[in-house]
């Protein structure tokens, strides 16, 4: 069977399990800040800190848990200089996403001002080129799928997305058509 | 009978048919998609459902859901990669027949099995769920909670070998549910000021960013070789009478399957595995399993497929989602103002009879699709990851957006896209963070009502007979999963 390309590294993984536990002690922390008294009116079990309380306590427990695990098996068996540079090149590759996140506030931005399609149409080319799918065969598949996209969710479904402003300036037959289907 | 019949007359109404035909068929192209699958369509297809009848919207997402199990055994068997990880066991029984040059009779018992599984499940799920509401009548809040909290350690225990960290992703998840205006003292937690977070974390975007934009982002970085698919030909019926020549394997598995899609937390993926060990333990031919035993094939489909309309029990009768996709089933019956439970059937019986005949209806739509149009479903297998990438990362924010056409829950939807690429990476389960985003407020709820009720007496829990049980079997449970993680780690070290 093929195998997935994402394996963990064990130091990548204890580098993962300190920031959630960091994370999670600093939620518990601002419990009583973040989760303010109203007046008494009923009993303990209607604290507004009690169901976060308890749900982070349980979570900074598990994630001590697993960092205490994941600290015995490194200590038992301590990480090789290969698996050391694997892990800083594993961590370093937890930006990879953001960079896709990045194209894809740009598209959100592109919505607003651009309109719909355009867009839609920009981006997903650009995607294409930025994974290296330059190919003929690509483009026209992009194009379709954008093309079936707009079909179904704006033609089909009636999806509303928000129009920029310079469908304004088209006559009102054409923008009211460009704001429902564009 | 009349409560039937209602059902047939919805299944007759054209648009409830059509739409049922397009979930049944789009579940089978996204489940033969390694990388696309049942969880991610039905994340996107979510808020579409909204503007739609409750009875349209659901069958819509039940084909994906039923289409998606049945789609997943077709590049399992033809380029040996499960279409999701609930095809893991078909893929490697069914590797042994393409080498020997069987791949079209592994295809043909993958489709019967998973046939005779899925329409089992469907009748159970029409004999079981009234009785179980029937049952749940006599509920109070206390034996709510306690069936809630159950649950929740049905999902930790089903994760072995990961249950410290489905604990924590179950603990986050319901620290995401308390989130936002808390009601009884009409105060804020956690929301930091920040307007958008007063009405809670919203379901859709976290859903989307979770299971879709990671898978997305884990599809854009990834890269794979493209697979070789066999060549299959002729036709795939000679596999619905070689089902029958293992009664014992077909129907054992069924109702195990069935079994698991009632137990909430346990899941397709576990179900699988745990009806294939059994079935090796028990068969005369256990020796011949991952050798390429027709029985293999049959175990793993059958059980797969009885597990979703099974999953429906416990959500129709008691309100209880057991699993991520009837978690996010939850919301079209809550956007339409269902109240799913014991008083279901007796406030929309149209609702839950169309639902009975929708999905037997669909298990023959969906075999009869299969049976024709296999070899070019399979060509769907082979579509470029990155190109799959691109369109569920475009899909995404239609699917954010048209919720709640408020742009800062493309926000939020990115924030859980970062997570669960992270998650994914180690392989960490990210089931239990929705689960208990939605279980959340129900057990808190509940909670509050039961010890209101008794003034804060917490022996209520166990007083109360039903609801003690329920505490009794959920002590037992985790003191044997805990015993059989010591006995598993002792023997690890033993071998070291």
């Amino acid at each position: 069977m093929q195998e997935e390309g994402h394996d963990a590294n064990r130091l990548e993984s204890l580098a993962l399990i300190l920031i959630f536990t960091a994370l999670s002690l600093a939620l518990l922390a601002t419990l009583f800040v973040a989760t303010r008294h109203g007046p008494a009116s009923g009993g303990w079990w209607t604290r507004p800190a009690l169901a976060p309380g308890v749900a982070l306590l349980v979570l900074v427990l598990a994630n001590l848990m697993t960092l205490a695990r994941a600290w015995a098996d490194l200590r038992a068996t301590p990480a090789t200089p290969d698996e050391r540079a694997e892990a800083r090149r594993k961590i370093a590759g937890w930006l990879r996403p953001l960079e896709y996140l990045a194209y894809f506030a740009g598209y959100l931005f592109a919505i607003q001002h651009m309109g719909y399609v355009p867009s839609t149409f920009l981006f997903v080319m650009f995607l294409l080129w930025r994974t290296g799918m330059t190919e003929r065969r690509w483009i026209l598949a992009g194009a379709g799928f954008v093309i079936g996209m707009t079909l179904i969710f704006r033609v089909g479904l009636g999806v509303w997305m928000p129009a920029p402003e310079f469908y304004d300036a088209f006559p009102d037959a054409l923008r009211i058509k460009l704001i429902r289907w564009f | 009978m009349e409560f039937l019949l209602i059902g047939l007359q919805q299944l007759a109404d054209p648009y409830v048919f059509a739409t049922m035909c397009i979930g049944a068929i789009l579940g089978v192209i996204v489940g033969a998609i390694p990388g696309a699958g049942a969880a991610v369509t039905i994340s996107i297809l979510l808020p579409t459902t909204f503007g739609m009848e409750p009875l349209n919207g659901m069958t819509l997402l039940l084909g994906v859901y039923c289409g998606a199990a049945y789609g997943s055994a077709i590049p399992a068997i033809m380029i040996n990669t499960p279409g999701s990880p609930v095809a893991v066991m078909t893929a490697i029984e069914a590797l042994p027949f393409v080498k020997r040059g069987e791949a079209r009779r592994a295809m043909s018992l993958a489709y019967s099995s998973s046939f005779v599984g899925g329409v089992l499940a469907v009748l159970a799920l029409m004999l079981l769920t009234r009785p179980l509401a029937e049952i749940a009548k006599n509920f109070g809040s206390a034996e709510f909670a306690m069936l809630a909290m159950a649950a929740l350690v049905l999902v930790i225990v089903g994760n072995a070998g990961r249950r410290a960290e489905a604990t924590a992703a179950l603990a986050f998840g319901l620290f995401l549910a308390t989130v936002g205006v808390e009601t009884a003292y009409a105060t804020q937690r956690y929301s930091f000021g920040f307007s958008f977070l007063l009405s809670g974390i919203p379901l859709v975007p976290m859903v989307i960013g979770l299971f879709a934009m990671s898978e997305a982002l884990v599809q854009l970085t990834t890269r794979e070789p493209p697979a070789v698919p066999v060549q299959l030909k002729g036709t795939f019926f000679q596999g619905f009478s070689e089902v029958f020549r293992y009664p014992k394997s077909l129907f054992g598995s069924s109702f195990f399957g069935i079994l698991c899609g009632i137990m909430p937390g346990v899941g397709e993926f576990l179900a699988q595995q745990v009806s294939y060990v059994v079935a090796r333990r028990f068969s005369k031919e256990g020796h011949l399993f991952g050798k390429g035993a027709p029985e293999g094939i049959i175990v793993s489909e059958a059980t797969n497929n009885a597990v979703p309309p099974a999953a429906l029990i416990p959500m129709l009768a008691l309100g209880i989602p057991g699993e991520e996709l009837t978690a996010m089933m939850l919301a079209v019956f809550l956007v339409h103002n269902v109240v799913p439970g014991p008083d279901l059937f007796l406030n929309r019986p149209e609702f839950v009879a169309g639902l009975y005949w929708t999905l037997l209806a669909m298990n023959f739509v969906i075999i009869l699709f299969l049976l024709l149009a296999t070899n070019t479903i399979a060509k769907a297998a082979l579509i470029n990851k990155r190109f799959l990438g691109i369109m569920i990362l475009t899909l995404s924010l239609i699917g954010t957006y048209a919720s709640n056409y408020n742009f800062a829950d493309v926000g939020i939807a990115m924030v859980f896209a970062v997570l669960g690429f992270v998650l994914r990476s180690h392989r960490w389960p990210i089931t239990p963070i929705l689960l208990g985003l939605v279980m959340g407020p129900i057990l808190e709820g509940r909670i509050r009502q039961a010890l209101g009720g008794a003034n804060g007496d917490m022996t209520i829990f166990i007083t109360r007979p039903i609801s003690a049980v329920m505490v009794a079997a959920m002590a037992l449970l985790i003191i044997f999963s805990v015993r059989s993680s010591l006995k598993a780690r002792k023997g690890a070290a033993d071998a070291r």
